[in-house]
């Protein structure tokens, strides 16, 4: 290239230059500023809420398996069993065990698996690092995150007692929703945050689903989601006890009891969620500071 | 408000027992559009997510907007804008959609439709990013850095992957952010990009600055020798060649002459005086100051050259 050319390039630009000029003349004004509240900054939680649910419900087919695995899973074993009672909890309906078990399998499922694999995918992809170039607070980021997948299974659980109860003759003890309620949210929150920290396990998005379920399926056949561990060691059901899975199935599997005849809270089961939530929220925002500047 | 916009004072940055970045030192001023040029490896990529505040430093000072980028404090990134080598963007919702989300970050934010038409996305705000094309996709990410009406802007190679229109239209957006005085911090492997933004340009190599000027004077472009290549006519030999002063000639391959003189002028007078005179016409004759390009080339060679031989 010639120093020539260079002139000529230089000046053919600058006649667009002062083209577009003209034409951004009347944005000189600044915009005003909005001064900064904790409300406003609550406001923000709320609209990442609102924007990653519709991120995730646009996509109709990752929203369908996602939330549907879990509920086909109830449908499957529910028809299976129908009838079964189980001789060890007092010879109560199978599907009344189930149910709970299979609630927190799928909390797990779309709180932890997805969580972990869908932000290995967007730390690779770059949109973490985009995030984390703006104004907005790590906290915020990772209170939409968790917000909206919460959201998600709160509806997923409505939809499979709404099916138990249904179909399948489940008691649902009208005393026990508010425990079953705080259960769910307390348990999604808590898979939701560890789901992000264990994103610091996982190298890249290919190795997400393999690193997840190590994480999840031993457990959960300890767990005594998917038959009771009535039978097990001593030593091995207080494995499980320390694990979250446990607790969470069993803080469900407590409220869906038709033997108890109270409100049902789990009290020992959720103090356990809750001390895993903050493990998880000290964790997810160690993600966030190590992990989204890569 | 601070004259200087970016200053960096012996930064240094190591990676195990690799100095990526070693002991850089330059500022930029406000208003002013700085580009960081050097190959791959030379630390670029390096210094400017230091300045981005995405790494941390080994050593060495860096005051971005008065502020040190490493605390990442939200005060200083409503103030910058940054557009990113690659990155996703929420893939499922509209382009109206993300720059209104995104907005909602920022103290100060651009509407909708002033981001759209500054970077020529008008009429694809209900598109969904996901649809859109790979160019359409860099301009998004113009305009999100733009959201939040920033005073400073990281640019990484902003316009790679861009048509030659999109890319006049793309810098016809930056000349006009400077306009408004914001301060713009470019890295690029395009020379002419370099040649139309940047007021002044830095050439980086194996984690040093090895040049810094502007982009008419760096290296010593204005001053440097002035190159006359030309094939010579058929049967003429250098000996025939008239006497040019100060000047030499060679023969860098069969049918070509190539005359290195300290000013053209003189030079080309001869020549072309000499050519007339005998009624050569002399087809391909050029009279040529190295380009930008060429300065760029030799200054990143011979820096890796001499660390090569270290």
């Amino acid at each position: 290239m010639t120093a020539r050319t260079d002139a000529a390039r230089t000046a053919a630009a600058s006649g667009e230059l002062r083209r577009a000029g003209a034409a951004l003349s009347q944005t000189v004004d600044r915009p005003a500023a909005a001064p900064r509240t904790w409300r406003a900054d609550l406001g923000l939680i709320a609209w990442q809420v609102a924007y990653e649910q519709r991120s995730f419900w646009r996509n109709r087919t990752r929203a369908f398996f996602s939330a549907g695995l879990p509920i086909m899973l109830l449908l499957l074993f529910a028809s299976l069993n129908s009838g079964g009672r189980i001789q060890q909890l007092h010879d109560i309906k199978y599907v009344t065990f189930f149910l709970p078990g299979i609630m927190a399998y799928g909390i797990i499922i779309t709180q932890f698996v997805n969580m972990a694999g869908g932000l290995a995918n967007q730390r690779d992809n770059g949109l973490l690092k985009r995030m984390r170039g703006t104004p907005l607070p790590g906290w915020a980021y990772v209170g939409g995150r968790v917000g909206s997948t919460a959201l998600t299974s709160a509806l997923m659980a409505v939809v499979m007692i709404v099916l138990g109860v249904a179909f399948f003759g489940v008691t649902l003890r009208a005393e026990a929703i508010p425990a079953i309620a705080l259960t769910v949210l307390l348990g999604s929150a808590a898979f939701a945050a560890l789901g992000m920290g264990a994103v610091l396990l996982i190298p890249n998005a290919d190795a997400a689903p393999v690193v997840a379920n190590v994480l999840i399926l031993p457990l959960s056949f300890i767990s005594g989601i998917w038959y009771p561990m009535t039978d097990a060691p001593t030593w091995l059901q207080d494995v499980a006890k320390v694990f979250p899975i446990q607790r969470l199935a069993d803080a469900l599997q407590t409220a869906f009891d038709p033997v108890n005849h109270s409100a049902a809270f789990a009290g020992g089961d959720l103090l356990v969620l809750a001390i895993w939530l903050v493990a998880g929220i000290r964790l997810a925002m160690v993600f966030w500071r190590r992990e989204t500047a890569r | 408000m601070q004259e200087e916009a970016i200053r960096v004072e012996g930064l240094r940055k190591v990676y195990g027992d690799v100095e990526a970045v070693d002991g850089l030192t330059f500022s930029v001023a406000v208003g002013e559009v700085f580009c960081l040029l050097g190959p791959n490896g030379a630390g670029k990529t390096t210094t400017t997510e230091i300045l981005e505040g995405y790494r941390a430093r080994s050593g060495g000072d860096v005051r971005v907007l008065g502020r040190d980028p490493e605390h990442g404090e939200r005060e200083l990134r409503e103030r910058v804008g940054i557009v990113l080598q690659e990155a996703a963007a929420q893939d499922e919702l509209t382009v109206a959609e993300v720059l209104t989300m995104f907005g909602r970050y920022y103290p100060r934010r651009r509407a909708v439709d002033e981001l759209v038409g500054l970077v020529g996305l008008t009429g694809n705000e209900g598109k969904r990013v996901k649809l859109l094309s790979g160019g359409q996709k860099r301009r998004l990410d113009l305009a999100l850095a733009l959201v939040g009406d920033p005073d400073l802007l990281f640019l990484d190679e902003p316009t790679t992957g861009f048509d030659p229109s999109a890319r006049r239209q793309a810098w016809a957006t930056i000349k006009d952010l400077c306009a408004l005085g914001k301060t713009v911090f470019l890295t690029t492997h395009f020379m002419d990009e370099a040649q139309t933004l940047a007021d002044r340009v830095a050439v980086m190599a194996s984690g040093r600055l090895v040049a810094m000027g502007t982009p008419s004077e760096i290296g010593g472009r204005d001053t440097a020798p002035t190159e006359i290549p030309f094939p010579p006519p058929a049967a003429v030999g250098l000996a025939d060649l008239p006497p040019i002063p100060d000047a030499t000639v060679s023969e860098p391959a069969p049918g070509r002459v190539r005359i290195v003189a300290p000013t053209g002028l003189h030079a080309s007078h001869a020549i072309t005086g000499w050519a007339l005179e005998r009624g050569y016409d002399l087809r391909g004759y050029e009279v040529s100051q190295p380009s930008l390009e060429d300065v760029y080339l030799r200054l990143t060679e011979n820096a890796t050259a001499l660390e090569a031989a270290r």
